[in-house]
């Protein structure tokens, strides 16, 4: 069964990574995860990091890495804005699993309820999902 | 008089500067088209951005003026400034002018009460900062060729937290704004708090007149119940204004990126045309010498004759 498509935009700060009519997409906000058909209704949405989903059909499916971000949906147009959106075949897990490691360090030793730690904790977020992506 | 041989010497010697300066003329035009076409990479991220901020600031109405980053501090006691700098020189006057500014920015701020606290960017901003003596709050270098969004991301980070803990009352920043490959103007920009009127897009927007256009004020009212919001603008506004930070100073730091390369292009340019006029006049103080000994030795190999005769 082919579904009504929409077109999907996913912007970095680094560019423009995808831009193509898609049926589905799905992604993981922060209430859990989400998928977006044609015809949803307008959003805005906080997205958390993840493997965002981009079905241009059933069998063929465009996958990303993807950090935080944010997903408008208006007028069957999706805009994902994201600060990282890596294809699973350029991520290199041995960066990511240093960087993993360092804001584990970071983590221990910051003090509890600073800003040092919100942002090594959210780092470790962000990092464990994009190794489960790469695996 | 310089002999022949010395002055010979040193048009080979220049001739070899004009080679290392045309080649570098070169490599800053390739690097600056890569800079500008970040630039244009850039563009429509931050404008969906802004327009996403604005969007949510409207939502989340009085709730936005609560924000930390939005709310001004009540004490000014310390401004934190930011110069962007290169990582190199040999581009005019691209790093000094930064670095004058910025102590110029200091000493008005003084004069109001300010003390300030210095954050650079680039290998030149720190060096000279640090030559004078002044003691760096925080200092970023090594990417200043090619900064990604994760270096913005760790410099808004550090100032949002000496903001947020009242370390820094308010943060300016310093950096040349890339116009042309031939003009990069020194801008100063205020960072932090973000001012309402930034957020509530009252500012000029040149991009999507169409977009506007819809967006009366009719439809502002209606905007909250039509739009599904997760979570609540309130929530969402709280990340994007630190993103709004990040993506500031991501836009200055590409912008001075593209403003060096142009820079050193440009000083480069002159040093080859200089190269080229100071070859011209060894050139011609060459052929004088070589003129002078031709003539010393005809009127030796005369007088030699005449004495024989």
């Amino acid at each position: 069964m082919t579904r009504t498509r929409f077109s999907a935009e996913v912007l970095t700060p680094e560019g423009e990574v995808f831009s193509e009519e898609v049926e589905m997409l799905s992604t993981r906000t922060a209430a859990g995860s989400i998928g977006i058909l044609a015809g949803h209704e307008p959003m805005l949405a906080m997205l958390e990091p993840t493997e965002l989903r981009l079905y241009r059909s059933e069998a063929e499916i465009v996958r990303f890495a993807q950090a935080e971000g944010y997903l408008q949906f208006a007028e069957n147009r999706a805009l994902v804005l994201v600060e990282e959106a890596i294809a699973p075949e350029k991520l290199d897990r041995g960066t990511f699993e240093t960087k993993l490691s360092d804001a584990r360090g970071v983590a221990d030793r910051a003090q509890e309820g600073s800003e040092e730690l919100a942002r090594a904790l959210r780092d470790i977020r962000r990092y464990e999902a994009f190794l489960s992506v790469g695996q | 008089m310089a002999s022949q041989r010395d002055v010979k010497n040193k048009i080979a010697s220049v001739k070899n500067i004009q080679k290392i300066t045309r080649a570098m003329e070169m490599v800053a035009a390739a690097r600056l088209r890569r800079a500008e076409q970040r630039i244009a990479a850039l563009r429509p991220y931050a404008d969906a951005l802004r327009r996403m901020t604005r969007q949510a600031a409207q939502a989340a109405g009085a709730e936005a003026s609560r924000l930390p980053l939005l709310s001004e501090h009540e004490s000014q006691e310390r401004a934190g400034l930011l110069l962007v700098t290169g990582d190199r020189g040999l581009a005019g006057g691209f790093n000094s002018q930064i670095v004058r500014a910025g102590i110029r920015i200091a000493g008005e701020l003084g004069e109001t009460g300010l003390q300030s606290s210095w954050y650079a960017t680039g290998r030149r901003g720190v060096s000279s900062l640090t030559f004078r003596g002044l003691e760096l709050s925080g200092s970023y270098t090594g990417f200043a060729d090619r900064p990604a969004y994760a270096d913005a991301r760790t410099i808004a980070d550090d100032l949002i937290e000496a903001y947020i803990d009242g370390r820094v009352d308010r943060v300016e920043m310093v950096y040349n704004s890339y116009i042309s490959p031939l003009t990069q103007t020194v801008t100063h920009e205020r960072l932090l708090p973000i001012s309402q009127a930034t957020i509530s897009g009252e500012e000029n927007d040149s991009d999507e007149p169409e977009e506007r256009a819809v967006e009366s004020d009719r439809s502002k009212i209606v905007q909250r119940a039509l739009v599904n919001y997760e979570p609540d603008p309130e929530e969402i506004l709280k990340r994007l204004v630190p993103d709004y930070v990040e993506i500031s100073i991501y836009r200055a730091l590409v912008e001075s990126t593209a403003g060096f390369f142009g820079a050193q292009m440009t000083a480069m340019r002159s040093a080859s045309e200089n190269a080229g006029e100071i070859i011209t006049d060894y050139t011609l103080q060459m052929n004088r010498a070589r003129q002078a000994e031709i003539t010393q030795e005809i009127m030796e190999v005369v007088a030699g004759a005449e004495g024989l005769s």
